[in-house]
């Protein structure tokens, strides 16, 4: 059964000093994110997939925004990887489906990306979970104890 | 109508009917023309007429001497828009399989960018070809409005194809539609128009040849 | 159907945590091509909003469209519609059956007057007082005028209920019809395919949910941001095209190439759709990618638009009988006026007056 890297497709690839490639402009974009969120602490996201990126951009946006100190996995539905950059404040953030394909990606400019963040709600809903598995030890123990 | 509509109307009913009228109008001009015939020639014959008649129709594509200067934008017009309307129709790959479905064969097809090419040339030098109409005198005042369909007609096709190939226009689905239209149009009037020269012009052709070799004479 | 019942309690009772319906909405933001900061707004929105009723209406179709919405792999994000809606009426999904099943629907409507969202697949057949496709006793078309009325919108999903489809196709025996031939009255939007990309399907549906409107629409009603290019525009196989590359069989060269497939009759040129970028499946392939030539599902009467083996410039109905027609009466005509012709010719030499020599001297002069 042929796969499908056998369809003799030939991508070419931009080289890296070539001229039309979209990440300048995007390094811009983030820019005047960032500068906004200093200046009034609004929270800022760019949509990867809706640009027309080259091939080798991805690679290209990633090495010149460089690592940070946080990689996050998370289980949702499926994997999303939440990676700070090596500019603060700059994340970017991968959503795969349960399959492990990418269905969106973004950059993120903000102090914590939302989805990392818990939701109040949900703690006033863990603070009773937890309270209830404390009776339940409670009363466990008073049966074991005695 | 809807573009797709339109685009399945013209594949299919109109070119059914575009094709009958097509047909009617070129039976009826030959066989009223092989009906009205020839006076019967009571001379003896110097030479059997078939061969110096085929001859003849393919040394007439060679223009007579001082033509081109003479003429030279018809010269060069006419010679560039001929080829170049007869190469876009028949070695554009789309056209070939149109082609095919009714002949039953095909065959190889040029590179869409050289056909491409061309179809402009062949669209300008049309144009060249109408402006010199209207700006000489003489031409102007022997033109008439079998000349002008005739034009327009051929024009359309070549138009509406380079502006479906290039998406100009509206949606692709209705240019295409309109492109396949024009080109029934284009059948339609053929047989009705001096547009009948593509055919009665290896008549033309073949008849001087033979007369003239009957009597022992080269043309 | 507990749709008093917000999709934000919903989700938590069936455990869909916050973060993976902020993941839904995050996608679906960037699938309708919304601006990204929208994803929060979508998330708080349909979190706080009563769960939409939805009435999914089954006419003259395979289930295609249903198999193709839920046939994905679960748990995906597309399910989470599922919990963003009180789907109150489907012959497929649903555990009622009969009467049960029935007034379920006429509960539904009753409750949700002028809010709920009609989906339909499957064309209406007209003929013979709509006989041929009945449920409950009720034809098509009365349900369809039924339950239309206090309906906020209709999704017409699939190529049936958006231009006829396949039961619509040539002769047409069940005299079949499309939703936007009978309701005039409701906003309606197409979302041709046959059938639709699920992700196509779900995302107009998300898109009504969210912002309470829907999508910008074409001339045939279909959703601008997901038919507005062509598959031949958003081809990868484009470059091929350019230069001529054709395959000529399944099998050949050039197939294996991956060159393009206009000489094996793709229809991508004139089908407007999402093939080509979001593809199938979850973006695994679509159609060309796997070496079959677009058929033009999501046009009108695509299933009598010529072979879908036969490029798209070739004729789709025989000529032959027109021809040999056109020439018989041609013959026919040529012969009459060739022999009036004749006549014509050989009176007029008849009429010819006969001129002397003398008569030519002495009439003449110098």
């Amino acid at each position: 059964m042929n796969g499908l890297d056998q369809i003799g497709v030939r991508v070419v690839t931009a080289p890296d000093d070539a001229a039309p490639s979209y990440v300048p402009a995007l390094l811009r974009e983030i820019e005047a994110l960032l500068a906004e969120l200093v200046a009034s602490g609004r929270n800022g996201r760019i949509d990867l997939r809706s640009l027309p990126l080259l091939p080798g951009d991805d690679a290209r946006l990633a090495a010149l925004l460089g690592e940070g100190e946080v990689d996050a996995a998370l289980e949702v539905t499926g994997g999303t990887r939440v990676r700070e950059t090596g500019v603060a404040g700059v994340w970017w953030v991968t959503h795969a489906n349960a399959d492990g394909e990418t269905v969106a990606e973004f950059i993120e400019v903000t102090l914590v990306p939302e989805i990392l963040k818990t939701h109040p709600q949900d703690v006033r809903v863990g603070l009773t979970h937890l309270r209830a598995r404390l009776a339940e030890q409670m009363q466990e123990g008073e049966s074991d104890g005695e | 109508m809807s573009g797709p509509e339109l685009l399945l109307w013209a594949r299919g009913p109109g070119l059914q009917f575009a094709v009958a009228i097509f047909l009617f109008g070129l039976l009826v001009r030959f066989v009223e023309l092989w009906l009205l015939g020839r006076k019967t020639d009571l001379s003896e014959a110097r030479a059997h007429p078939m061969g110096p008649g085929l001859r003849t129709v393919l040394s007439r594509s060679v223009p007579m001497p001082g033509a081109l200067k003479h003429a030279p934008l018809v010269f060069l017009g006419g010679y560039i828009f001929h080829f170049g309307f007869l190469v876009t129709l028949l070695f554009y790959v789309p056209h070939i399989h149109f082609l095919r479905s009714i002949l039953g064969f095909g065959w190889p097809g040029l590179p869409p960018f050289l056909i491409d090419v061309l179809g402009l040339v062949t669209i300008a030098t049309l144009i060249a070809l109408l402006v010199q109409r209207f700006t000489d005198p003489v031409r102007r005042f022997l033109t008439r409005t079998d000349d002008y369909v005739a034009w327009t007609v051929t024009f359309l096709p070549l138009l509406s194809g380079y502006a479906a190939f290039h998406r100009l226009g509206t949606d692709y689905t209705t240019m295409l539609a309109l492109h396949i239209l024009s080109v029934e149009l284009l059948l339609i009037v053929i047989p009705f128009t001096k547009l009948m020269h593509m055919f009665t012009f290896m008549l033309a052709r073949w008849y001087n040849g033979a007369i003239a070799g009957r009597k022992g004479v080269r043309v | 159907m507990a749709n008093n019942e917000t999709v934000g309690e919903t989700l938590a009772s069936r455990g869909v945590s916050r973060r993976s319906f902020l993941k839904f909405c995050a996608t679906m933001t960037s699938l309708l091509a919304l601006p990204p900061g929208m994803a929060e707004v979508m998330a708080e929105t349909l979190a706080r909003t009563r769960r939409q009723s939805v009435i999914w209406l089954s006419f003259q179709e395979c289930t295609g469209c249903t198999e193709s919405l839920t046939r994905s792999h679960s748990p995906t994000l597309e399910s989470l519609l599922f919990d963003a809606i009180s789907l109150d009426y489907h012959h497929t999904l649903q555990a009622a059956a009969g009467d049960a099943a029935e007034r379920a629907r006429t509960t539904a409507m009753k409750d949700n007057a002028g809010k709920y969202l009609v989906i339909v697949d499957g064309s209406i057949p007209l003929k013979d007082g709509g006989v041929y496709s009945t449920i409950a006793g009720h034809s098509n078309l009365d349900m369809l005028k039924e339950t239309a009325a206090g309906a906020a919108a209709i999704i017409a999903v699939g190529t049936c209920a958006t231009y006829g489809g396949l039961p619509h196709a040539k002769p047409n025996p069940t005299g079949a019809v499309a939703v936007s031939d009978i309701i005039k009255d409701k906003p309606i939007v197409n979302v041709p395919g046959c059938p639709p990309i699920a992700t196509v399907m779900t995302g107009v549906v998300a898109h009504f949910l969210t912002l309470g409107t829907l999508p910008e629409l074409d001339s045939l009603g279909r959703p601008k941001v997901f038919f507005g290019d062509t598959i031949h525009d958003r081809c990868y196989r484009r470059p091929f095209y350019d230069q001529g590359k054709f395959a000529k069989t399944f099998d050949d060269e050039g197939a294996r190439n991956g060159w393009c497939l206009y000489e094996l009759g793709c229809k991508g040129p004139t089908t407007h759709n999402a093939c080509a970028t979001v593809k199938w499946n979850g973006g695994v392939s679509f159609p060309i990618e796997s070496g079959h030539p677009c058929l033009g599902c999501s046009e009108p009467n695509f299933w009598d638009a010529g072979s879908f083996y036969q490029a798209l410039s070739t004729k789709t109905l025989p000529l032959s009988a027109h021809a040999g027609a056109a020439l018989a009466i041609g013959a026919t005509v040529g012969a009459a006026v060739g022999l009036a012709s004749r006549a014509k010719k050989k009176a007029a030499v008849g009429k010819h007056a006969r001129v002397t020599a003398d008569e030519l001297e002495k009439g003449g002069g110098a």
